[in-house]
C-alpha cells in the first residue's frame, strides 16, 4: 500500500474508532453530576447516583431480576441450541439448512412486530410479567446465536474421532462426555455468552410482558430515562460499561494465551 | 455442505445398534423447533389474525393504514433511514474491516476491542449517550459553540436519528464483513500486481468482488435491523422522524388498537422477508465463492 | 398447654379486633400498625419529582403497615384498560389526570367507598364518584429568556402568535387531550371558550396544528423538564412542578401566570385490583395533612388537606398555585364539556399528535 492511501485509511480508522466507543464514554461525567438532571455539562461532582444504585431496591431487583433471568436463558437455551446445533449439521442437508433457516427467524423477526404478538399471546395466558414469560421469549430469541456458536465449531468437528472412540467400545454418552464436548465447548461456551447477554440486554419485548412486579435492568433504564431524566441512569451505564469491557478484554487476552501456547 | 450426507451414511455403519434409531438427526432439533412454534409462530399468527379480524373481519385495518398518507410516509421514511444507516455504516465499516486484517496482531486486538464493546453493551445505553451527546446544549453543540459556529439541531431530527442508529449498528456491519476478509488470500493481490496491475486497480477487481458475500450479509442484516429498529428513533426521533416500530407500539400500548398494529406489523414482516428472499441468492454465493477459494 | 391457651387468646383477640378495626371511622393520614405486612401496593404516577413527592410523601404509611410498595408508571389509560380486560390488574392505586376517572367511573375505576376514606379535609367540590384529587396544580406557560429578552410572551394567545413570537413550541403529549390548551386556542382563533360546541375542538386543535411542524410533543414530565433545561424549545407548556425544578436545575426560563390551566391530578383505584382495602389505606394515609405537607415541600403542588402547613423554600414558593394572587390569574377547563365530549377529544388529540 502506498504510504498516502496507509495514513489515509489509518486517519479513517482512527475516526471510526472514536464514533465506536467515545460517544458512549459521555455517560461517565454525566454520572457524577450534582444536579438531577441530564443536561450537559454535568454541574458539580456527587457519588450520589451510584449510592442511590446500590440502594434503591428498584434498581437492585431490577439487576437481580436480570440476572436470574438470563442465567435460566443461557442455560436453556445453550441446551436446546446445542442440541439443535447437532440436529442442523448432522441432518441431511436439505433438512439441516431449512431447520437453520427457521431457527435463526427470531433474528430477522423485527422487535416490535414479535413483541406485541408475544405480548398478545401472554395477556391470554397471564405469562405477562412473570419470569417464566421471560425465560420463553427470551430463550427463543438466544437460541439462534447458540446455534450458529455450536454449529461453527461442529462444522470444523472431525466425526471420526467419535466413530474411533464408539468403535473402541465407549457408549454414545461417553463418547459425548469425552470426545465431542471438550472438543466443541468452546463454542458451547460462547453460545452461553451470547446467550446470557442477549437476556441481559433485551429491552423492546420486555418493554411489553413486563409489570410492576417483574421489571428487568433494561426496562428500568427506559423508564428511568424517559420518566425522571435521572443520572443513576448515567451510573448504571457506566457500571455496565466498565463491566463489559473487563469481560471483553480478559476474554481476548485468554484467548490470545491460549492461541500462543 | 456436499459432504454432511456421506458423514451420516459412515455414523450409520459405523455406530452400534442403538435402541432409539432415529433415522433423522434433524429430530434433535425438535424442543428448540417447539419452542419457537409456541413464542414465535404462534404469536406471530394471532397478530396476522387479528390484522384481518379486529374489529371486524375484512381488509379495514391494510385499507386504513396505506389510505393514510401519513402512514404511508412513515412507511416510506422507514425504509429511506434504513438506506441512509446502512449506507452510512458501510462507508464505515469496510475500511474499518479491511484494516482489521492488515494491521499487527496488538492493533488488530484494539481494533477488536473497539467493535466488541459497543456490540455488547446495552443498546439503551448507548442510546442514552447519544441522548445526552445531541441535546441542543448537548456535548456536539457546547463543541461547535466553542469553535465559534453556529449550533445544528440534531435531536428529533433524522440526521440525528441516522447518526445515533449507525453507531448502535456498525458492529453488525463490521463483523460480518471483517470474517469474510480474513479468509481472503492477500497474496491473489500480490499476484496480480506481479502481473502488473496497479494497486487500485487489483483491489477493486479482486479484492472488492471477494469480500461482497461480507458485505451482503452486513448490509442485509443492518438495513433489516433498522427496519425494525425502536428503541434508538424513540428516543433520539421527533414528530418528523417517527418509524414504523413506533407507529405499531401507539397502536397496540396507547390506542388498544390491535387490528391497525397488526396491519402495521405484518406490513413489516412481510417487507422484510421480501428483502431476505431477494437477499438469499446473494448470500449464496457466499458458499461457492469460499469454495472457489479453497 | 400454656401455648395452646396463647393461642386462643390471640384468635380471640383477633376475631374481637377485626370488626372493631373495620367499625373505626378512617382518618386522614392514619394507617393500623403493621395491617399491611407482607402485602404488596402498585402506585402508578407520573414519575420524576412528582413521585418522588408522593413516595416521600407515603414513607411513613410505609413504614407503619409494613406494605411493600412499588412504583410505575407513567400513567396510560390504555395501559389500565389492557389490564382490566385481560383480568390481571397490577395496579392498586393510580394518579390520573383530571378527566379519566370522570370518563371510566365504574368500567376502568372502581366507585370509592367514602366509609373507608376520611375526605373531611379535601377542599369542597373536587372529591368525584371514583376518585379524589391527588393534589391541584398548574400547567403554565414557560418562555426562554434569551429568545424573547425585552418583548417576552404575556399570555396563550402570544403562544399562538409565531408571527410576533417566533420559536419552537413544546406541547404536553403525554396522553389524554388537554382541554385547558384545545380551549386557549380555540380563544386565540377568536372563539368564547364558555359557548364551546363539539364542532369548536377541531378548530382549537387546529390552532395547535398551525403551530407547525417543529412542534415537540413531549411524553413525560422528565421529558419537558429536559427540554426546557437543555434549552431546546422557546415556549414550553409544563407542569408547574416539573418547571419549578428545571428552572432549580438552572433553566433560562420563566413562568407566565397570567391564565395558567388549573389541574387536578386524581387518585383512583382500578376495576379489579387486587386488594382494595390496602388500596383505601394507601389513598387515606396520603390524604392525610402531613403526607401533603412533605408532597408539597417536595414538588410545589398544592396540597388538598386543608389543615397542612408546608414550610417551602423561596425558589418552590415562586411556584406555589395557591396564594390569592395565582388563584384568580388562573383558567379553569370546562370539565363536564370535556367528560362528555372525551371519546371525540382524544381522537382528535392522537391524531395531532400522530401528525395527521
Amino acid at each position: 500500500m502506498q504510504l498516502s492511501s496507509r495514513i489515509f485509511l489509518g486517519l479513517f480508522c482512527l475516526l471510526v474508532a472514536i464514533l465506536l466507543l467515545a460517544p458512549t464514554l459521555v455517560v461517565i461525567p454525566m454520572s457524577f453530576n450534582s444536579n438531577k438532571s441530564l443536561a450537559f455539562p454535568p454541574a458539580g461532582f456527587s457519588w450520589q447516583w451510584y449510592d442511590n444504585f446500590f440502594t434503591n431496591p428498584e434498581w437492585l431487583l431490577s439487576l437481580r431480576n436480570s440476572f436470574l433471568i438470563a442465567t435460566v436463558v443461557a442455560i436453556l437455551a445453550t441446551t436446546l441450541g446445542t442440541l439443535a446445533a447437532f440436529g442442523v449439521t448432522r441432518a441431511a442437508a436439505r433438512t439441516g439448512g431449512l431447520l437453520r433457516a427457521i431457527l435463526i427467524t427470531p433474528m430477522v423477526v423485527p422487535g416490535v412486530v414479535l413483541a406485541i404478538g408475544i405480548y398478545a399471546v401472554y395477556l391470554d395466558t397471564g405469562l405477562v410479567g412473570t419470569v417464566a414469560g421471560f425465560v420463553f421469549a427470551h430463550t427463543m430469541l438466544a437460541i439462534p446465536f447458540v446455534l450458529i456458536a455450536v454449529s461453527a465449531s461442529l462444522e470444523v468437528f472431525d466425526r471420526r474421532l467419535e466413530t474411533a472412540a464408539a468403535s473402541l467400545g465407549a457408549g454414545k454418552l461417553t463418547v459425548f462426555r469425552t470426545v465431542t464436548l471438550p472438543l466443541i465447548l468452546p463454542g458451547v461456551l460462547s453460545g452461553a455468552l451470547f446467550a446470557f447477554i442477549t437476556s441481559f440486554d433485551e429491552i423492546i419485548v420486555a418493554l411489553f410482558i413486563t409489570s410492576p412486579y417483574l421489571k428487568t435492568l433494561p426496562v428500568q433504564i427506559y423508564s428511568s430515562i424517559t420518566r425522571d431524566a435521572d443520572p443513576t441512569v448515567a451510573a448504571v451505564g457506566t457500571l455496565l460499561f466498565l463491566a463489559t469491557s473487563f469481560i471483553i478484554v480478559a476474554g481476548l487476552l485468554i484467548g490470545m494465551r491460549r492461541g500462543r501456547t | 455442505m456436499s459432504a454432511l450426507p456421506q458423514t451420516d451414511n459412515q455414523t450409520a455403519g459405523g455406530r452400534p445398534a442403538r435402541r432409539l434409531n432415529l433415522r433423522d438427526a434433524g429430530w434433535l432439533a425438535a424442543p428448540a423447533v417447539l419452542l419457537l412454534a409456541a413464542v414465535l409462530v404462534y404469536p406471530l399468527a394471532i397478530i396476522v389474525l387479528r390484522s384481518f379480524s379486529e374489529p371486524e373481519p375484512g381488509l379495514q385495518n391494510y385499507i386504513w393504514f396505506f389510505g393514510s398518507p401519513v402512514n404511508r410516509a412513515v412507511l416510506q421514511r422507514t425504509f429511506v433511514l434504513s438506506g441512509w444507516v446502512t449506507l452510512a455504516s458501510l462507508i464505515c465499516a469496510y475500511p474499518y474491516a479491511y484494516a482489521m486484517t492488515v494491521v499487527g496482531k496488538n492493533l488488530r486486538l484494539i481494533l477488536i476491542l473497539c467493535v466488541l464493546v459497543p456490540f455488547w453493551l446495552s443498546g439503551v445505553v448507548r442510546t442514552l449517550a447519544w441522548v445526552i451527546l445531541l441535546q441542543d446544549s448537548g456535548v456536539i453543540n457546547s463543541i461547535l459553540r466553542g469553535l465559534g459556529l453556529s449550533p445544528v439541531k440534531l435531536i428529533r431530527t433524522q440526521l440525528g436519528v441516522v447518526i445515533g442508529m449507525t453507531q448502535v449498528l456498525l458492529p453488525f456491519m463490521i463483523l460480518p464483513i471483517y470474517s469474510v476478509m480474513k479468509g481472503i488470500d492477500t497474496r491473489l493481490l500480490q499476484a496480480a500486481r506481479s502481473l502488473g496491475a496497479k494497486p487500485w486497480r487489483a483491489f477493486l477487481q479482486i479484492y472488492v468482488p471477494l469480500s461482497l458475500p461480507g458485505v451482503y450479509a452486513g448490509a442485509i442484516i443492518v438495513f433489516i435491523l433498522s427496519l425494525g429498529f425502536y428503541i434508538t428513533p424513540a428516543l433520539l426521533g421527533g414528530p418528523r422522524s417517527t418509524m414504523l416500530s413506533s407507529l405499531v407500539q401507539n397502536q397496540v400500548l396507547s390506542l388498544l388498537n390491535w387490528g391497525r398494529g397488526g396491519a402495521m406489523g405484518v406490513v413489516l414482516l412481510v417487507a422484510t422477508f421480501i428483502l431476505l428472499a431477494i437477499a438469499a441468492p446473494l448470500m449464496r454465493q457466499k458458499h461457492t465463492q469460499t469454495r472457489r477459494e479453497k | 398447654m400454656k401455648k395452646i391457651n396463647f393461642g386462643l387468646a390471640v384468635m380471640m383477640a383477633c376475631a374481637v379486633s377485626v370488626p372493631a378495626l373495620a367499625q373505626d371511622k378512617a382518618v386522614a393520614g392514619e394507617v393500623a400498625e403493621g395491617s399491611l405486612k407482607g402485602k404488596t401496593l402498585t402506585f402508578v404516577s407520573y414519575g420524576g419529582i412528582y413521585q418522588d413527592g408522593q413516595v416521600a410523601a407515603l414513607q411513613d404509611f410505609v413504614q407503619k403497615s409494613g406494605v411493600t410498595l412499588l412504583n410505575d408508571g407513567p400513567t396510560e389509560t390504555a395501559k389500565l384498560q389492557a389490564q382490566v380486560e385481560s383480568g390481571n390488574v397490577s395496579w392498586d392505586v393510580v394518579d390520573t389526570a383530571d378527566l379519566p376517572p370522570y370518563v371510566h367511573c365504574g368500567t376502568l375505576f372502581q366507585k370509592l367507598d367514602f366509609s373507608k376514606l376520611d375526605i373531611s379535609k379535601i377542599p369542597e367540590g373536587q372529591v368525584g364518584e371514583c376518585s379524589v384529587p391527588a393534589m391541584n396544580y398548574g400547567v403554565v406557560l414557560m418562555y426562554k429568556n434569551d429568545t424573547y429578552k425585552d418583548n417576552p410572551p404575556t399570555s396563550w394567545k402570544d403562544f399562538f402568535d409565531t408571527e410576533k413570537f417566533p420559536g419552537v413550541r413544546a406541547i404536553d403529549g403525554s396522553g389524554d387531550p388537554v382541554g385547558g390548551l384545545i380551549e386557549q386556542g380555540f380563544i386565540a382563533a377568536g372563539g368564547d371558550a364558555k359557548a364551546m360546541t363539539a364542532d369548536d375542538i377541531e378548530k382549537g386543535i387546529e390552532k395547535i396544528r398551525a403551530l407547525g411542524p417543529d412542534t415537540i410533543y413531549w411524553k413525560t414530565g422528565a421529558e419537558s423538564q429536559q427540554l426546557a433545561e437543555s434549552g431546546e424549545a422557546d415556549m414550553i407548556m409544563m407542569w408547574t412542578g416539573r418547571a419549578m425544578t428545571a428552572v432549580k436545575n438552572g433553566a433560562q426560563y420563566t413562568p407566565v401566570w397570567q391564565d395558567w390551566l388549573v389541574v387536578m391530578d386524581q387518585l383512583t383505584i382500578p376495576v379489579g385490583a387486587k386488594d382494595p382495602d390496602a388500596s383505601y389505606a394507601l389513598i387515606n394515609a396520603y390524604l392525610g395533612k402531613e403526607a401533603q405537607e412533605i408532597l408539597t415541600e417536595k414538588t410545589s403542588y398544592t396540597p388538598i388537606n386543608l389543615d397542612s402547613k408546608p414550610k417551602v423554600d423561596d425558589a418552590t414558593a415562586a411556584f406555589l398555585t395557591n396564594t390569592p394572587e395565582r388563584i384568580k390569574q388562573g383558567f379553569q377547563q370546562n370539565i363536564p364539556f370535556w367528560v362528555k365530549n372525551f371519546d371525540l377529544a382524544s381522537e382528535k388529540w392522537s391524531a395531532l399528535l400522530s401528525g395527521n
